[in-house]
């Protein structure tokens, strides 16, 4: 008769539809209105001081001045250094624990793991300063090395580089585990029996198979601790002696030394904009949402 | 590709325990060289067990594993050069379809140009020519199977290990594969052992069966014998459908309820046995019919259709009760009698089976 | 004294931890082994005196203040801060002017009294040396500090401008009384940071806070180091093997200032007018070696003469000591502290 009669009930379904949408966008709202008050609005405020000098009229001074002082350059160097080679030896430390601890029965994988994750229940500051009563020059590792005869003069072990890396990777070492380990985890014993059955030994079989599996674990922990070292602070100040400067310690300075606000914000500025065009070219490499997701 | 050598393999004592469970308990086993056979048995029976020694995945206690001439009892997996098609497949994600097929080439060191011709072979076998490129993850299923098929038979290995390797697609790509891969088997002629809890699947494919239970073979046979004269009880239910009646012994023979049963061949064990009724070999019978059957009065509990055939529950003058199948034919339908109906069925001495009731 | 950590952290507990409850008054200063001689002396006894609620809060430096000037939440009446600072912070309009008629200066050492910010001790920034490492052979001189052949050993030097510059010119070879002079001439800032690009490779921290370079003394990390006289002389009662010269030191010092907005600015400036009495000048010097800026401290007879000795101001002392000059710092201090950090980053 009517197109009401021929579709019954159509408006009342999609009023269904929308409503559940609704409520589902509702739950996702105080998250979303976090991520603006906490995220969004500071970063455009910041994005927004960086752009005006001292005086407050609109400029590109701070800009200029990052590209034309060199020791800016330096410092920018000194942070992807710093994180690039933190990243690194995580990777080189942590995937063979990860590998470890994935081979290990589940029990037992999640009690190391309890071990693993231990750093995380005492403070970042703590953790960092133990390292400093560790390592300094009359520290309990130069005392018992000297004792033990393993070097006869104090080692220059922190108040630099090494020092500022040793610290970092203790911190970053459970991010980039937690992912390799999952991504392990994840892969089907089946995998490493077919590959055994088709012939390759235990080096083949890892290589072969395992090792392109756990890449996605492998590549988002590394995204994650390269991006968590890119933002330190608190380590390369303690344990790197004022030698190690990287872009948050510089952006403190400016703030404390020079009250310039403009200037530490367009240091966050390039920072931020430094590492959104990593991410977008470690995103080109690998499939991002694969990393993110996790699975293969 | 050409037909491969194949290799008999000879199982001797082979014997697992997990604490003090025994997944296999002293087994002995000769399969035949180019031999189709079934590993048949529930879950937790030891097929898999049995399947995962042959493949060296699984380290016996004890016993020997001979593949023609060769003990490779403590042959690491990768140098026992036997196919496998595992339940899941075992696709590497990472690698397309070519990439999956050339693994175990690449790792034997075939030329780079063979690698490629024997791959497309190996794929238009199981019918998947040209789905080289494609991604694991594109693919379907049966697709699947397929693959998992090409992977493990692309380098002419001269025993191939399948474990149920059709339990996960629907009914009928099951049907047409188990076809396929009997054709296949027929066509490559390699050893094949092949683990199944399907006894349709298993009697469809094998050229023998080893019913396995609790570690033990139960029965090794082709499948009608299996079928028609199962070893024991346990065989006799785990495949086919079946009814069981008590049976006293008789000078000469045995008697249900008093009534000397004719049967064709009698058991030569002592000891307690049973009648094996399948429900299709019995016979709804009319007034007057019956010469020559063992026959059986009682009364129907149920009757169900089940589109190709008919199912009826009877409860025998004795107390048993016995399943009968009928065909679904016009004339069929209108002489079924009702539930609650008196019946009369009838046996045939050849279809009239005493088993030891082990 | 000024301690420098983790301003980003602190400032964001600042923010929120909302207005304070109602205080009659609240004071904040450096922390630590500072602050509570502070409290004891100084804080304590005068609100009793006063009769008066007293609330105490620690903050990192000056710039904790300014956030909160700026978001009109100022909850702080006093701050504690280095002479410089105060004198940068009066100028940028973030503390009250002092009312001078109120607080009795009369008897303080001259300059320590500025429009913003009333001197509260006077302190060193002196050339100490771990005397495990020299004995009794310390290094006298910065031109000694700078001389790596006769008193080999790490360094260990201020990362920040302030106090930075001056030593360099001495060690190389300008005379005390012509320091800011050089300075505040063309290329003089340049050839201090280049003497100090000289010793470089034997500075093995560049130390950033008040706190570090004490425990970097009573670590033994170091072997010689610039910083405040009175963190040496609080490890030295520890037991940490560590000595220090006042020869060619720079004098400075603290001071107390009200904050722009304050809640209870009046009762504030009688406050400083309480503090700025000798007796508790005199009483403060027993929690630590810094000198009173009041001058009459001394007359008061508490102050042990052997004591009054081992204080910044003692004119003894004073007399081998280059002042801090506030109007060099007012004039320089932005561009020298660039100039500083690129070092520091080269």
């Amino acid at each position: 008769m009517t197109a009401i009669a021929e579709r019954p009930n159509a408006a009342g379904l999609r009023r269904d539809a929308f409503l559940e949408r609704l409520a589902l966008f509702g739950l996702g709202s105080p998250a979303l209105l976090l991520v603006l008050v906490a995220m969004v609005l500071p970063v455009g405020w910041l994005f927004w001081l960086s752009f005006l000098a001292d005086d407050g009229s609109p400029s590109l001074e701070h800009y200029r001045r990052m590209w034309q002082e060199p020791s800016y350059g330096r410092t920018f160097f000194v942070t992807f250094q710093v994180s690039l080679l933190t990243t690194g030896i995580c990777i080189v430390v942590g995937y063979p624990l990860a590998y470890v601890l994935s081979q290990l029965p589940r029990r037992a994988a999640n009690l190391a793991m309890i071990g693993v994750l231990l750093p995380f229940w005492t403070s970042l500051l703590v953790r960092t300063y133990a390292w400093l009563v560790l390592l300094q020059r009359q520290g309990l590792v130069n005392q018992w090395g000297i004792e033990l005869g393993l070097w006869s003069e104090p080692l220059a072990l922190v108040h630099n580089l090494q020092g500022t890396l040793v610290g970092m990777v203790h911190i970053m070492l459970p991010f980039l585990i937690l992912p390799v380990y999952g991504s392990m985890r994840a892969i089907d014993r089946d995998y490493l029996k077919a590959a055994a059955n088709l012939g390759a030994g235990p080096v083949g079989a890892f290589w072969k198979v395992f090792f392109p599996l756990s890449l996605p674990g492998l590549f988002g922990g590394a995204l994650i601790v390269f991006i968590l070292c890119l933002g330190f602070y608190v380590t390369p100040a303690v344990l790197g002696g004022g030698r190690v400067i990287m872009v948050s310690n510089r952006i403190a300075t400016d703030i404390e030394l020079f009250f310039n606000w403009g200037a530490a914000s367009a240091l966050g500025v390039v920072l931020l904009g430094l590492t959104l065009a990593l991410l977008y070219v470690a995103s080109r490499l690998v499939r991002l949402d694969r990393v993110l997701g996790g699975g293969h | 590709m050409a037909r491969a050598a194949a290799l008999p393999i000879a199982i001797r004592q082979v014997t697992k325990t997990y604490g003090r469970v025994h997944a296999l308990d002293h087994v002995d086993l000769d399969i035949r060289s180019g031999e189709f056979l079934t590993l048949l048995g529930p879950s937790g029976s030891g097929k898999t067990t049995l399947l995962m020694v042959l493949a060296g995945f699984t380290r016996p206690d004890h016993g020997s594993l001979l593949f023609g001439e060769e003990e490779v009892v403590r042959r690491p997996p990768h140098k026992r050069d036997v196919g496998m098609v595992f339940q899941n497949y075992a696709l590497f994600p990472h690698m397309s379809v070519a990439g999956n097929v050339a693994f175990p080439l690449k790792l034997r060191g075939v030329p780079r140009a063979d690698v490629g011709r024997r791959v497309e072979a190996a794929l238009e076998l199981v019918q998947l020519g040209g789905y080289g490129e494609r991604r694991i993850d594109q693919l379907s299923g049966g697709q699947r199977q397929r693959v998992a098929l090409a992977r493990a038979i692309v380098f002419e290995p001269r025993i191939l290990l399948m474990d149920e390797p059709l339990s996960a697609l629907d009914k009928q790509l099951r049907e047409r594969m188990q076809i396929e891969l009997r054709r296949l088997h027929d066509r490559l002629g390699m050893t094949t052992v092949y683990v199944t809890h399907d006894q349709r699947e298993a009697l469809t494919m094998s050229d023998r069966i080893a019913v396995i239970n609790g570690g033990g073979i139960m029965q090794l046979d082709q499948p009608q014998r299996l079928y028609e004269q199962p070893a024991n009880r346990f065989v006799a239910e785990f495949i086919g459908e079946s009814s069981f009646l008590p049976v006293e012994r008789v000078p000469g023979g045995f008697a249900h309820a008093g009534r000397v049963l004719a049967i064709q061949s009698l058991p030569a064990a002592a000891g307690r046995h049973l009648l094996m009724i399948r429900p299709e070999r019995l016979q709804l019978l009319g007034a007057g019919m019956g010469e020559g059957l063992n026959l059986f009065d009682g009364t129907v509990e149920e009757v169900v259709y089940q589109g190709d055939s008919i199912l009826l529950q009877a409860v025998l003058a004795s107390g048993a009760r016995v399943a009968a199948r009928a065909p679904a034919t016009a004339g069929a339908m209108a002489a079924v009698p009702r539930a609650g109906e008196a019946v009369r069925l009838g046996l045939g001495p050849a279809d009239t089976v005493i088993l030891a009731d082990a | 004294m000024r301690n420098r950590a983790i301003p980003a952290a602190t400032i964001a507990v600042l923010l929120a931890a909302g207005p304070a409850l109602a205080q009659d008054l609240t004071v904040v200063s450096f922390g630590g082994a500072y602050q509570a001689g502070q409290s004891k002396a100084l804080f304590q006894p005068a609100a009793a005196a006063m009769g008066i609620k007293l609330k105490e809060e620690t903050y990192t430096g000056i710039a904790d203040l300014r956030l909160k000037v700026r978001a009109n939440a100022v909850t702080w009446d006093i701050v504690t801060s280095g002479s410089g600072s105060a004198a940068r912070a009066g100028a940028e309009g973030i503390l009250e002017k002092l009312d001078y008629k109120l607080i009795d200066v009369s008897s303080f050492l001259p300059g320590t009294a500025q429009e913003y910010c009333v001197g509260g001790d006077v302190f060193s920034t002196v050339l100490a040396w771990n005397t495990k490492t020299y004995g009794d052979k310390g290094p006298q001189s910065w031109a000694d500090f700078w001389d790596v052949k006769k008193f080999p050993g790490k360094r260990s030097y201020r990362n920040g401008v302030a106090g930075s510059l001056e030593p360099a010119l001495m060690a190389d070879g300008v005379p005390m009384d012509k320091v800011y002079a050089t300075l505040s001439a063309p290329g003089g800032i340049e050839r201090a940071i280049r003497k100090i690009k000289e010793l470089k490779p034997h500075i093995a921290v560049w130390w950033s806070s008040g706190a570090q370079h004490a425990q970097l003394m009573k670590d033994g990390e170091v072997d010689m180091i610039n910083g405040w006289n009175g963190r040496f002389d609080v490890i030295a009662k520890d037991g940490a093997k560590v000595a220090y010269t006042f020869n060619q030191a720079l004098l400075d010092y603290d001071c107390y200032a009200i904050a722009k907005g304050a809640p209870n600015k009046d009762r504030a400036m009688k406050f400083l007018a309480e503090i700025s009495k000798p007796q508790y000048q005199a009483e403060f010097t027993k929690y630590i070696t810094y000198g009173p800026t009041n001058k009459k401290a001394y007359d008061l007879g508490t102050i042990d003469a052997e004591y009054a000795k081992k204080l910044p101001s003692h004119p003894d002392n004073a007399a081998r000591q280059l002042p801090v000059d506030l109007a060099w710092y007012i004039q320089n201090e932005a561009k020298a502290a660039a100039a500083y950090q690129n070092m520091l980053t080269e």
